[in-house]
């Protein structure tokens, strides 16, 4: 049996409420609340963050693809961001878009990111304070970064297709209902027109849920180990893709498995099952 | 063309910058709590369910008077998004005193120039839901009234 990690690989990935409070005006931080609901920081957000949309800010409005370098840049720059600051995310639905917002300032070689454990919902559980003053911090001069990472932490349709030949390891993150193909969006949201139901041949259902605590801080290491390295055969050795619909569930479990247990060859493969469930030519699989 | 309250309510958001049209959505979020049903008061319809358009469950009540006219009240689940809630305020207030006729026939396109076009194109679930849940209980209950007559 494996050895069980007794502390995350990258502790220092996740800050917990206390120190975000001590460490909130320092020169080298900037807190970033990403959230599904559009409007939800215009009610009232942790003093100091400044606001990402991963749809407005972080999306190329006419391409399904990210924004360019040049517009990452401009992002940093109005938000007082350099390439030094160090990035807290945090965000609703247990942090599921502040993943994916780190997950994105990644793509763009931005290293010093961290996830404020629980999130909003916590935060606000907790009863630390909130405000709708919104920040404004002076331009800085990001440089444009001279490239995009997507071979790093991204994955693309023809190399989950790879992946699923080969036998490597996929992670399915969404719930087990998309995962069988009963369902082709998870419980409660609408349906996002794709035309089949289903998984990517081979891939583990690991709902993105499983690495998480009732109060949506994330589980410890051992229990991390147990699911993903004992539990679907993840490893050091084997390149692994993670999807969900959309990316924003399957960035979540990309930073378990990347910061938390301290794989460097994991990939987000973004397109998810909104490309593969339309995509003519991709196979898929039905049932558990 | 539009119920005279709702009309005032699309005039005063088209001329809001939009930093302050987020504003005024996010404060009529905030009232949305005001449109819950009160201790006493009697509908002809109540809807309450959760389905797969919303995050939580969504409740609308329909009260209508003596002279054909609506009255709504609504309750919303924790998780309801705050575009939701706000539309919920925003459609509460201008359609109060409308007649159910008057709001089945209510064409949607208010809603852009309510909520603007980039929240839509990026939310347009969440901004119809709440219109489409009002329009459905005065379609229901303009059925049940026709059947009532149909059979008197």
């Amino acid at each position: 049996m494996a050895t069980q990690p007794a502390s995350y690989a990258h502790p220092d990935a996740l800050v917990d409420a206390d120190w975000l409070e001590q460490h909130s005006k320092d020169n080298n931080v900037r807190i970033v609340e990403s959230n599904e609901d559009i409007l939800l920081y215009d009610t009232g957000h942790i003093p100091g963050a400044v606001h990402i949309d991963w749809r407005t800010d972080l999306q190329d409005p006419v391409i399904r693809d990210y924004i360019a370098p040049q517009k990452f840049a401009e992002l940093c720059r109005r938000n007082g961001i350099t390439p030094e600051t160090t990035c807290i995310f945090y965000g609703d639905k247990a942090n599921w878009w502040a993943c994916y917002a780190l997950w994105a300032f990644r793509l763009f070689g931005h290293k010093n990111v961290k996830i404020l454990n629980g999130g909003r919902d916590k935060w606000k559980a907790d009863g630390r304070s909130m405000t709708r003053d919104v920040p404004k911090y002076p331009a800085t001069e990001y440089p444009v970064p001279e490239k995009r990472y997507d071979k790093e932490v991204r994955a693309f349709a023809d190399e989950a297709l790879a992946q699923s030949r080969n036998g490597k390891p996929l992670i399915d993150v969404r719930s087990p209902g998309e995962f069988k193909g009963d369902v082709t969006h998870m419980p409660e949201y609408p349906q996002e027109g794709v035309l089949r139901g289903g998984h990517i041949p081979g891939a583990k259902s690991v709902p993105w849920k499983t690495a998480t605590n009732e109060d949506n801080t994330f589980k410890s290491a051992s229990e991390l180990a147990k699911i993903y390295l004992e539990g679907c055969g993840v490893s050091a050795d084997n390149e692994t893709i993670v999807y969900c619909r959309i990316g924003e569930r399957s960035s979540h479990t990309w930073f378990v498995l990347t910061y938390l247990l301290g794989l460097d060859n994991v990939r987000n493969y973004d397109g998810s099952w909104t490309e593969w469930g339309n995509k003519v030519g991709a196979p898929i699989e039905r049932g558990a | 063309m539009y119920p005279p309250k709702l009309d005032k309510i699309i005039h005063l958001f088209e001329m809001l910058p939009e930093v302050e049209r987020r504003e005024t959505l996010v404060s009529y979020a905030d009232s949305a709590k005001k449109q819950e049903p009160r201790t006493g008061e009697q509908f002809q319809l109540e809807d309450v369910r959760k389905d797969e358009e919303c995050a939580d469950t969504v409740g609308v009540y329909l009260h209508v008077d003596e002279n054909g006219k609506a009255h709504f009240r609504m309750t919303l689940g924790p998780e309801v998004q705050t575009l939701t809630r706000a539309m919920t305020a925003i459609l509460c207030k201008g359609l109060e005193g409308a007649t159910p006729q008057e709001i089945l026939e209510l064409p949607s396109d208010f809603v852009t120039r309510i909520v603007g076009a980039e929240l839509v194109r990026v939310r347009s679930q969440t901004t119809y839901y709440i219109l489409t849940r009002m329009k459905g209980i005065c379609k229901v209950y303009l059925h049940r009234e026709r059947k009532m007559a149909s059979a008197a």
